[in-house]
């Protein structure tokens, strides 16, 4: 297994990941998506909602704002010591109490723990006009993607094969430079070069379009160009190191299991 | 109100919203999405096709 870093950013990150198969790059998505803990809002108690939003609009609102905490300091309520009552190992609570006119934001929410904030301030809530108010108490509690997608730490995860191609007897003619929708060919001297690689969608345009049946389009089956975002909740390094301890450790299971069977 | 995450993907396009309502009065909408960082076309739906109704809703609560 070979990694290659494109781009690394706090929410983003692209690498090509090679000598695997599509069933594992599968599943490192999908663990992304899944199985990955963070922090999301799952309990509201509304004192006074006077806004233009119902109770339940403004408690699915809350429960969407991605929380940046770190998630190691805290248990799944199922499994804290204090059995899922609620203690401060497992929830923390944050409260938000505004009064109109203004626009409230998640950055106005107050948090009893430091390190959890929202990860954008700016996410608005509720516009309050004149005389509405807001008063609520919110509990957050770790969960992963498989319970709600409030949970779900990596968005728009996905991959592709390793694009391959190969170009032989050309005339030049500029046709394939023309049609292709990534902008990736180019005309140097007299051979069609390929600036970008990762870049080609694998339409094969270029492919139809050539009269000389000069350019083959093919991808490698065994090497995959990797993307995953992240809302803010989680680093995008962290996602991916997670995703991968998540599968480690559910492999780990499935031998032990294995074992007392033979 | 705008909603929090993108409907298809689950990113987070709201925390723009304050200023891309700001700048679409002067500046093209597609540019403005392209400077915000808002890449996909599931997310720049979202705020291109959104339409604000709590002036409306506003009188009768
Ligand atoms: S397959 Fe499509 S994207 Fe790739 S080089 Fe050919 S025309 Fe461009
Ligand atoms: S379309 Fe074919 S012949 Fe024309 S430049 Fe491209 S590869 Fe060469
Ligand atoms: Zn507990
Ligand atoms: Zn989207």
């Amino acid at each position: 297994m070979d990694i290659d870093i494109i781009e690394l950013s706090e929410r983003k990150a692209r690498f090509v990941l090679s000598g695997v198969s599509a069933s594992f790059a599968n599943a490192l998505r999908r663990s992304t998506l899944a199985e990955v803990p963070v922090l999301a809002i799952d309990d509201v108690n509304i004192y006074d909602n006077t806004s233009v939003l119902f109770d339940e609009q403004l408690a699915l609102r809350l429960g969407l704002i991605p929380l940046k905490a770190n998630a190691k300091n805290y248990n799944y309520p199922e499994e804290c010591s204090c059995g899922g009552l609620g203690c401060a190992s497992c929830q923390v609570s944050l409260t938000l109490s505004a009064e109109g006119p203004k626009i409230v934001h998640a950055g106005d929410m107050v948090s009893t723990d430091p390190d959890v904030r929202p990860a954008d301030s700016s996410i608005p809530i509720v516009e309050l006009k004149e005389k509405h108010k807001v008063v609520v108490e919110a509990v957050a509690r770790l969960g992963t993607g498989r319970k709600h997608s409030k949970w779900q730490a990596g968005v728009a995860g996905g991959y592709k094969n390793m694009p391959i191609l190969i170009i032989g007897d050309c005339d030049t003619c500029g046709k394939c430079v023309e049609v292709c929708p990534r902008k990736i060919l180019k005309l140097e001297g007299n051979r069609v070069k390929v600036t970008e690689i990762i870049e080609c969608s694998l339409c094969k345009l270029c492919e139809k379009t050539c009269d000389m049946n000069a350019i083959k389009v093919s991808d490698d089956p065994e090497s995959f160009v990797m993307t995953f975002e992240t809302s803010g909740n989680i680093t995008a390094s962290e996602l991916a190191i997670e995703a991968a301890g998540s599968i480690k450790k559910r492999a780990g299971q499935l031998v032990e299991i294995l074992e007392t069977l033979g | 109100m705008i909603p929090v995450r993108c409907f298809s993907c689950g990113n987070v396009i709201s925390s723009v919203w304050d200023e891309y309502k700001k700048r679409i009065q002067t500046e093209d909408p597609g540019k403005v999405l392209d400077d915000l960082g808002v890449e996909r076309y599931c997310c720049r739906r979202m705020l291109l096709t959104h339409v604000e109704l709590v002036d409306l809703l506003a009188p009768y609560q």
